[in-house]
C-alpha cells in the first residue's frame, strides 16, 4: 500500500526489523506486496521451527494460502498446511480421517452459521420465542457434540471461527431497540460454545471474527464477488485480518509468553521530558497531546489484567519519576501498576537487564517500548532476545501500538495470572524484609511457610500446563505441555503428575511447582519434569516439594529414583540441583538416588498433601 | 501510462509472481491450461492482483472471462488503462 511499508521490509536485517517495518497491521498489504514479503523472510532461518496447521472449512478458504505462509514465516515458523476437503467437516472429527492422521499442531475450523443450525439459513426475526430457544438448542447441542468428537482425535490447539454475517442485521436501525434482536440469538449461541470449551474442551478456543470485521469494516472484510462466484468470502483486508488473529494462536500456545513490557517515560509513557518540564509540567490529561499519552497508559493498564507486568525504564531523577506517578493529577499509572521501576543515568539496555533480574524473567518474555530510534537500536543490538517495539510516528496511532503484537495475547487466564501484579507486589515486601532482616535462614523461618502438594488434579491442568511453558530459569528438562496433554497425564496410571502451592505471612503464592515422574516396571521412577516458578526461587521450596514427591514415590514402592538436568541456555541455575540433593551422577545429563531418601538438605517449610487435608476434613 | 508493450511486461510479472513460475513461460498466448497453479483458486489470486497491479475494479462476469493473456489485455485496453 505505502511504498515505503513495502521497501522498509525488504531492507530490514531481522525478522524482527520487518515486523516493525510492517507496522501498523490494522493497516492492508496489497497480495503482491506479502508475496515479495515472503521471499524475503524464506530467506532467514525460521527460528520457532516447523508449524502444523490444519483447516476445516464450510466454505473456500484456499486463497488464504499466501497469508497463511506469510504469518507463520512473519512469526518465524516453517509452516506445513493441511486443509481437509471442502465439506467434509462432518467426517474429520473421525479417528481415522486425514486430518488426525496429520496431527496438525494448529486447527482452524471456520464455520458458517446456518452450518449449526438450519435455523440460521432462514428470517431469524421471524421466529417466534419457542422458536429461537429450538435455534440456539440445536446449534449448541449439534456443534458442541461434533467437537467433542474433534477433540477426542485432535491433539492440539483447536481455534473455531464462525464467519459473521454478511448482510446488516434484517431490522437495520431498529435492531439494538428490538425486543428480539437478531443478534441475540447469535450471542446465545456462542455462549453456550464457550461455556462448553472452557468447562469442557481443553486448548479449544473461540475466535471472535465479529471484532475482525470491526477492525477492516463489512465492506473491506467481505468480498461479495467472491463469495457469490466462488463461496470464498474474504476481501484482501478480511483475509489478512484473519490469519493475522488465527496465526497468534499457535504463537502463543506453542512459545513462551511475553511476561513484561518495559516502557521508555519521556515522550513514550508521558509527552514532554521530566528533567526539563518538571513532574506537573509533562503532557498528560484531556489535551492534546497529552490526550494521547493518557489514552496509552489506560491501554497499558488493561494489559495488566491479561498478567502481563508493567515495568518503566527511564533516564530521569528518581525522585521525579516518583512526584510525577504519584501525584500528577491525570497519571493514569501510578507507582503500584509498575512491577519494577528503573530510574537513573546508566544505559537502556542496563536499565532493561536489571529488570528483568529484579522480576526473575528471561529477557525473551520482555517487550520494550521507546520512541527514540536510538534507545530501540541500542537495546536490539545489546540484547536481541527482547523484542523492541519503536513508537508509531503519528502521535495518535500510540494508544494502538501493542495490539498489533500477537506474543502480548493470552488463551487462557488462570486466577494467578489475574493476581500476578498482586503477588509480585507481596514479593518486593519479602525482598525488602530479607534485606531489614538480617541472615536469610533466619529470614525464612520467619516466614513461616506451608507447602500442599497435590496428585493428578485435574482442575489444575491450566495452571500446570502453563508453567512447563513459561518455566526457563529453574525447570530441570524444559519439557512444554499443553493442556490436553497434561490431562493425559493425570489420567494415566503409571505417571505422577504432582504440583505444590506455597503460603506465608505475606500471602498464598499459588500453584509454583510443577513435577512430572514416570514410573517403570522394577520399582523404577524418572522425573520427567521437575520445575519451580521464579516468584518463589531462593526460599527452599524446591526442596520441600522434591522432598515431599520422593515420600509419595516411596509409598508407591518405588525404590529407585533418576532425575535429569537437560541443559538450556537460561537453566544453569539447576545444573547441580540433583546432587545438591543426594542424587548420585550417573551421567553428563542423569542422575539417580534409592529411596526412602534422607534428602541431605532441609527445607523450613511444613509440607501437607491436598488429598490428606480432603480426606480428612470428611 | 504504460504502453501496450510494458502492459504485457507488467502483466507477465503478475501472472509470473501469482503462480509462482518464470516471466518467459508467460506469452501472448498463454492461456489458462497452460500454467500450472491456474486453477479455480489460483483465478481468484490473479485477479485480485491485478485489480492491485493495474488499479482496476473487475465485475463477476469480468472475472469469469479472463481466462487467459488475451482476454486480459483486452479487457485491460477496454478499461483504458493502456
Amino acid at each position: 500500500l505505502t511504498p515505503t511499508r513495502l521497501e522498509n521490509a525488504l531492507a530490514a536485517p531481522s525478522r524482527q526489523a520487518i515486523r516493525r517495518a510492517l507496522s501498523p497491521r490494522s493497516v492492508a498489504l496489497a497480495l503482491g506486496d506479502i508475496q515479495q514479503i515472503s521471499a524475503r523472510l524464506r530467506q532467514l532461518d525460521s527460528p520457532l521451527g516447523p508449524l502444523k496447521v490444519g483447516v476445516i472449512r464450510s466454505f473456500t478458504t484456499e486463497p488464504l494460502r499466501p497469508y497463511w505462509y506469510f504469518e507463520a514465516l512473519l512469526a518465524g515458523f516453517d509452516l506445513e498446511l493441511h486443509e481437509a476437503p471442502y465439506g467434509s467437516t462432518i467426517l474429520q472429527a473421525a479417528p481415522d480421517s486425514d486430518l488426525a492422521r496429520f496431527a496438525p499442531d494448529c486447527t482452524f475450523v471456520f464455520l458458517l452459521w446456518e452450518d449449526l443450525d438450519p435455523g440460521f439459513g432462514t428470517v431469524i426475526t421471524a421466529a417466534g420465542a419457542s422458536e429461537r430457544d429450538a435455534i440456539v438448542k440445536g446449534a449448541v447441542e449439534r456443534t458442541t457434540a461434533w467437537l467433542d468428537d474433534l477433540r477426542g482425535v485432535l491433539a492440539g490447539t483447536i481455534v473455531v471461527a464462525l464467519l459473521p454475517p454478511m448482510t446488516p442485521p434484517e431490522l437495520g436501525l431498529h435492531e439494538p431497540m428490538s425486543a428480539q434482536p437478531e443478534g441475540e440469538v447469535r450471542r446465545r449461541v456462542r455462549d453456550g460454545l464457550t461455556t462448553h470449551f472452557r468447562d469442557r474442551l481443553p486448548d479449544t478456543h473461540l475466535c471472535d471474527l465479529d471484532d475482525a470485521v470491526a477492525t477492516c469494516g463489512r465492506n473491506e472484510f467481505f468480498d461479495p464477488r467472491l463469495w457469490y462466484s466462488t463461496r470464498f468470502p474474504f476481501g484482501v483486508h478480511g483475509a489478512q485480518e484473519v490469519v493475522r488473529r488465527f496465526m497468534a494462536y499457535p504463537l502463543v500456545a506453542l512459545r513462551s509468553t511475553v511476561k513484561c513490557i518495559v516502557l521508555d517515560g519521556d515522550n513514550t509513557l508521558w509527552g514532554g521530558v521530566l528533567g526539563e518540564d518538571g513532574p506537573e509540567g509533562v503532557s498528560l490529561g484531556p489535551d492534546y497531546p497529552g490526550s494521547v499519552y493518557t489514552a496509552f497508559q489506560r491501554r497499558l493498564a488493561a494489559f495488566r489484567e491479561r498478567g502481563i507486568l508493567l515495568a518503566l525504564c527511564t533516564r530521569n531523577d528518581p525522585g521525579d519519576v516518583e512526584r510525577l506517578l504519584q501525584r500528577h493529577p491525570h497519571a493514569v499509572l501510578r507507582p503500584e501498576h509498575f512491577a519494577a521501576v528503573s530510574a537513573g543515568w546508566g544505559s537502556k539496555p542496563e536499565g532493561v537487564t536489571t529488570i528483568a533480574r529484579d522480576l526473575n524473567i528471561g529477557l525473551d518474555a520482555v517487550v520494550y517500548v521507546d520512541d527514540s530510534p536510538q534507545e530501540c537500536h541500542e537495546v536490539e543490538l545489546s540484547l536481541p532476545q527482547v523484542e523492541v517495539v519503536a513508537t508509531p510516528t503519528r502521535l495518535v496511532d500510540l494508544p494502538a501500538c501493542l495490539d498489533d503484537l500477537p506474543r502480548l495475547e493470552v488463551l487462557t487466564l488462570t486466577d494467578e495470572d489475574r493476581r500476578r501484579q498482586e503477588l509480585y507486589a507481596q514479593e518486593r515486601v519479602r525482598r525488602n524484609s530479607v534485606r531489614e532482616g538480617g541472615s536469610a535462614a533466619k529470614h525464612l523461618a520467619g516466614l513461616d511457610m506451608r507447602m500442599t502438594i497435590a496428585i493428578d488434579e485435574r482442575a489444575a491442568a491450566g495452571r500446570v500446563a502453563q508453567l512447563t511453558q513459561r518455566t526457563n530459569q529453574f525447570n530441570l528438562t524444559t519439557r512444554r505441555y499443553s493442556e490436553n496433554e497434561i490431562l493425559a497425564l493425570v489420567d494415566d496410571d503409571a505417571v505422577l503428575v504432582a504440583h505444590c502451592s506455597l503460603r506465608d505471612i505475606f500471602g498464598d503464592s499459588g500453584i509454583v511447582g510443577v513435577a512430572i515422574v514416570r514410573c517403570e516396571a522394577g520399582g523404577v521412577a524418572e522425573f520427567d519434569t521437575f520445575l519451580l516458578s521464579c516468584r518463589v526461587i531462593g526460599r527452599m521450596a524446591e526442596t520441600a516439594f522434591l522432598a515431599g514427591v520422593l515420600d509419595r514415590l516411596a509409598a508407591r514402592d518405588v525404590t529407585r529414583v533418576r532425575g535429569r538436568y537437560l541443559p538450556t541456555a537460561k537453566n544453569h541455575l539447576v545444573e547441580d540441583f540433583w546432587t545438591r540433593h543426594g542424587f548420585a551422577d550417573v551421567d553428563d545429563t542423569t542422575a539417580e538416588t534409592a529411596l526412602p531418601a534422607s534428602l541431605p538438605v532441609l527445607a523450613p517449610i511444613g509440607v501437607e498433601f491436598a488429598d490428606a487435608i480432603a480426606r480428612e476434613s470428611v | 501510462m504504460p504502453s501496450p508493450v510494458n502492459q504485457f511486461e507488467t502483466l507477465r510479472g503478475v501472472l509470473a509472481s501469482t503462480f509462482e513460475t518464470r516471466p518467459e513461460a508467460i506469452s501472448p498466448s498463454t492461456t489458462q491450461e497452460d500454467v500450472e497453479g491456474w486453477d479455480s483458486i489460483g483465478h481468484i489470486n490473479l485477479m485480485l492482483a491485478l485489480e492491485e497491479s493495474f488499479g482496476v475494479i473487475l465485475d463477476v462476469d469480468e472475472m469469469l472471462e479472463l481466462t487467459s493473456v488475451a482476454a486480459i489485455l483486452g479487457l485491460l485496453d477496454r478499461l483504458g488503462t493502456a
